[in-house]
């Protein structure tokens, strides 16, 4: 279970340039929710990501994963039961390293990286089943630099690396916007298909409110920092697009966009 | 004849030794993608600390593993620096570097030689053999002993990380590794490596001085480069080996101007042209693209 | 495409490497190999008196031997580089000038017995070069005439300020000396270090602060590089500069005493044409150091000063204003 407590952001603060985003946020997701942020540009939805995260500092309250303390953890500590995939394909993956190089990184979260090989060569046939089962070809390219691979091949590498291994919480943060429509179709699909599966506790921020309608079983909509529509269970089910669309409009006007 | 034969083992001599300092480089610009100009401040280091224990009368074999050993404190300074301090990866080695000039200065002076010392190739036992040969042996040998040291560091989960750092940071830190760590650890490696080639250029040529590091980065970097853009459409040569060539071409290439004539206040300008032409011909100096192939 | 034209002149270029490096050494006239540190108005005078040195012992270049002169730039990889490779084309003699080349010299010529004859260097016993198949002349300063000369010139003079490079062994070691021997002219040396000529023009305004009565130069290639701009700032204070040689005085110091480096080549040539003669091995001739150092004076320099020159140092030295 996660929980934001009382966030106050500011950004910039004691500059010209010094916005107030958040002045008592607090937001809590319970164990096995899918849960989808959607709002306006600039209403907090990757601030949130971040702030739990740890990327960005806040200025006041807390945050809290399973009732533990995590305000003051740094970033690469929270990520110990954390998965995140971005929205550039390129930030999910190393460009320079094989796909079955990636694998194995990724397959060792959490354990020691000392000095023994680097790829596992009991481990590689379990890659290749999990990569075939994406449907993209990976399963093939296993020695060929990600560099070279398309966008939609690496957010599905990137997707999969981070599920990898057992997380509790997996952070989308836009991972389909990049993508084509088809693509981002096959990267939904298997998005829904890995939560389901794997039960991860699950926040993703879109743009695509049809998405956010589709899939998972919570809904939010954020505005200027704060939260106009929070719908989840069966009231998420009967929320139609044309309501969402119709409250999206209307904030969306209210701040000129 | 024998001439030929002469100049060539002394180019192969003084490519092997400086394949050590190219090592160096090769890890910290091209794995770890950091411009670290702390081995001009490492190199004399390892040959300040190499000159004055042979002087003091300590095993020569003993300054290898202790030049490296100072030359790793000295990328652990950049490393906290960059890392700790937050201070930008290129100032921080100039910071160190800096500081390592009066350091040096501190250890061994301005100059030193260990002419009437006996040094690494004195002791190894090899016979009748004449020092050219003897030389070129045991460089060769420590070359690609540590080549394949190397190697066989980055199969491992430990070398993967640092080419992951190298090359993501940030998906390094969302295996919840901190990246910094692993940046430190590259320095360290990278800079015990450039110690050990001060160490031993000072064995080789029997003297330290104190200006001896000036230009060794971008000497690193020219034969890192030159070694990368020739072999670069033969992949399965390693980035190690490539490295070493690049050393050997390089020494080559600054012993052919010599033949030629060329004077030594135009061998920087020769340096400069070569890295143009090498450059050009092979597209490196292009910046790196996470490939977006739609 | 790209791939040919590149294949191709790698190709050329090692074709070339190699026909030039199995081109050298077909005449069988003995090589001298000069190996020179960089190019520097006493080192460049060092070298010009040592051509001259071979002449006047009586050898016709190109009949007894050649010379091959490789000069290092001031870098010590590249110093590395010409010592090897006078060594693998079997030079019959190698000239060192400045004890880095010196040093690179031997340590390559050690295995084949090849003679090194070196010269400008300060100290050769700290440099480890007084024994083995070497031998050469030293360009100690003559401290003790300079600060006679100093005294004679500026009898109410008190403080010295020397301004040196802190990196220079040779400079170390000379103010060390000057230190010593300071006392029994009625001196005190002020010394400031410096690691770079830039620091330089800084260093003489903090001299002329602390009211030096004069300055004195060492045989610095940082400080003497910059000499122009140090007596710029000097001549508007009044305070006279007194050089370490010929070219310094020429250049507007007041006087010296100091080491004629043509002098200094020439008796390094004798030295290396008695090698190549046959007369005697380098391990035989122990080195020899300046016996006469001249006095140079550069009287218009003098007079703005508010200096007279009097008539017995007019009449040892030599004028050069």
């Amino acid at each position: 279970m996660l929980e934001l407590q009382h966030i106050k952001k500011i950004f910039n603060p004691g500059e010209i340039t010094q916005m107030s985003l958040f002045e008592d946020f607090s937001l809590t997701v319970s164990d096995n929710e899918f849960l989808s942020i959607v709002g306006s540009n600039g209403s907090g939805k990757t601030s949130i990501l971040n702030i739990i995260c740890g990327s960005i500092p806040i200025e006041s309250g807390g945050v809290y994963i399973g009732g533990k303390d995590i305000t003051n953890l740094p970033e690469h500590k929270r990520y110990r039961r954390i998965g995140r995939v971005y929205q550039n394909p390129a930030q999910g993956t190393c460009p320079n390293l094989t796909v079955l190089e990636n694998m194995s990184l990724a397959d060792n979260k959490g354990k020691s990286f000392n000095l023994t090989s680097g790829i596992n060569r009991k481990r590689t046939e379990f890659y290749r089943m999990e990569l075939s089962q994406l449907g993209l070809g990976l399963e093939d390219k296993m020695d060929l630099k990600v560099g070279s691979l398309s966008g939609g091949q690496r957010q599905a590498m990137a997707l999969l690396m981070t599920t990898l291994t057992p997380i509790d919480f997996l952070i989308l943060d836009e991972h389909t916007a990049a993508l084509d429509p088809k693509t981002a179709e096959i990267i939904m699909n298997l998005t829904n298909k890995i939560v389901i599966e794997k039960h991860i506790t699950t926040m993703m921020v879109t743009h695509n409110l049809r998405y956010a309608v589709d899939y998972g079983n919570r809904i939010v909509m954020m505005h200027k920092g704060g939260i106009v529509l929070d719908k989840s269970g069966d009231k998420k089910k009967d929320l139609t697009i044309q309501e969402l669309l119709g409250l999206f409009n209307q904030i969306s006007i209210e701040c000129g966009n | 004849m024998t001439t030929f034969i002469d100049l060539c083992i002394g180019t192969l001599i003084q490519g092997m030794i400086y394949a050590l300092l190219a090592y160096g480089i090769f890890i910290t610009y091209k794995i770890l993608d950091f411009p670290d100009l702390t081995v001009d401040g490492s190199f004399p280091l390892g040959a300040a600390v190499t000159a004055i224990l042979i002087n003091k009368g300590i095993n020569p074999f003993l300054t290898l593993p202790i030049a490296m050993v100072f030359g790793a404190i000295a990328g652990l300074c950049t490393g906290l620096i960059h890392v700790r301090l937050k201070v930008r990866d290129l100032l921080a080695g100039i910071i160190t570097m800096t500081a390592l000039f009066s350091i040096n200065l501190q250890i061994a002076g301005s100059n030193m030689n260990i002419i009437n010392k006996d040094n690494i190739f004195d002791l190894i036992p090899m016979g009748s053999l004449s020092i050219s040969y003897r030389k070129l042996i045991i460089t060769v040998t420590l070359t690609i002993l540590i080549k394949i040291a190397l190697d066989l560091y980055f199969k491992t989960k430990n070398g993967l990380l640092l080419r992951g750092v190298g090359d993501n940071a940030n998906l390094v830190t969302t295996l919840a590794i901190d990246n910094g760590k692993i940046k430190i650890r590259g320095l360290i490696i990278s800079n015990a490596l450039v110690a050990l080639a001060g160490c031993m250029v000072c064995q080789e040529s029997q003297s330290y001085s104190s200006t001896m590091g000036t230009g060794q980065m971008v000497f690193g970097l020219t034969a890192v480069i030159i070694g990368i853009t020739i072999f670069k459409h033969f992949s399965f040569i390693k980035g190690t080996t490539a490295a070493v060539c690049g050393s050997i071409i390089y020494k080559l290439c600054i012993q052919f101007a010599m033949q030629m004539g060329l004077e030594a206040n135009l061998l920087k300008i020769l340096t400069a042209a070569l890295l143009l032409v090498i450059l050009v011909f092979g597209t490196f100096g292009k910046k790196k693209r996470g490939a977006l192939n739609a | 495409m790209k791939k040919i034209i590149s294949l191709t002149i790698a190709l050329i270029l090692t074709l070339t490497m190699a026909v030039s490096f199995a081109g050298c050494n077909k005449n069988s006239v003995p090589v001298i190999g000069i190996a020179q540190y960089g190019e520097h108005a006493s080192l460049d005078n060092c070298r010009e008196g040592f051509l001259q040195g071979l002449k006047d012992a009586g050898l016709v270049e190109g009949k007894d031997y050649s010379i091959d002169y490789q000069n290092a730039g001031f870098d010590d990889s590249i110093s590395i580089q010409i010592a090897q490779s006078f060594a693998a084309k079997n030079v019959a003699l190698m000239c060192g000038i400045a004890t880095p080349s010196a040093t690179t010299c031997f340590a390559a010529a050690e295995d084949k017995n090849i003679p090194v004859v070196f010269s400008a260097i300060t100290d050769p016993v700290l440099a480890n070069l007084d024994s083995g198949n070497v031998t050469g002349t030293s360009d100690k300063l003559p401290i003790s005439a300079q600060l006679e000369l100093i005294r004679n010139m500026q009898p109410d003079a008190k403080v010295i300020g020397i301004i040196y490079t802190t990196s220079e062994q040779n400079s170390v070691s000379a103010i060390a000396e000057y230190q010593s021997v300071a006392g029994n002219y009625g001196f005190t040396i002020e010394a400031l270090g410096i690691t770079a000529q830039s620091e330089v023009t800084q260093a003489v305004d903090t001299m002329i602060s602390k009211g030096v009565d004069c300055l004195s130069n060492l045989t610095d290639n940082t400080v003497v590089g910059v000499l122009a701009g140090i007596l710029e700032k000097t001549n508007q204070a009044g305070i006279p500069v007194y050089g370490s040689e010929i070219e310094q005085v020429k250049l507007g110091c007041v006087a010296a005493a100091g080491i004629d480096y043509y002098q200094l080549g020439i008796q390094t040539g004798a030295i290396a044409a008695k090698i190549l003669k046959g007369e005697a091995k380098a391990s035989e001739i122990p080195y020899e150091t300046i016996s006469e150092y001249g006095i140079y004076i550069n009287t218009p320099s003098a007079n703005n000063l508010g200096i007279t020159v009097t008539s017995d140092i007019a009449a040892k030295a030599v004028e050069q204003g």
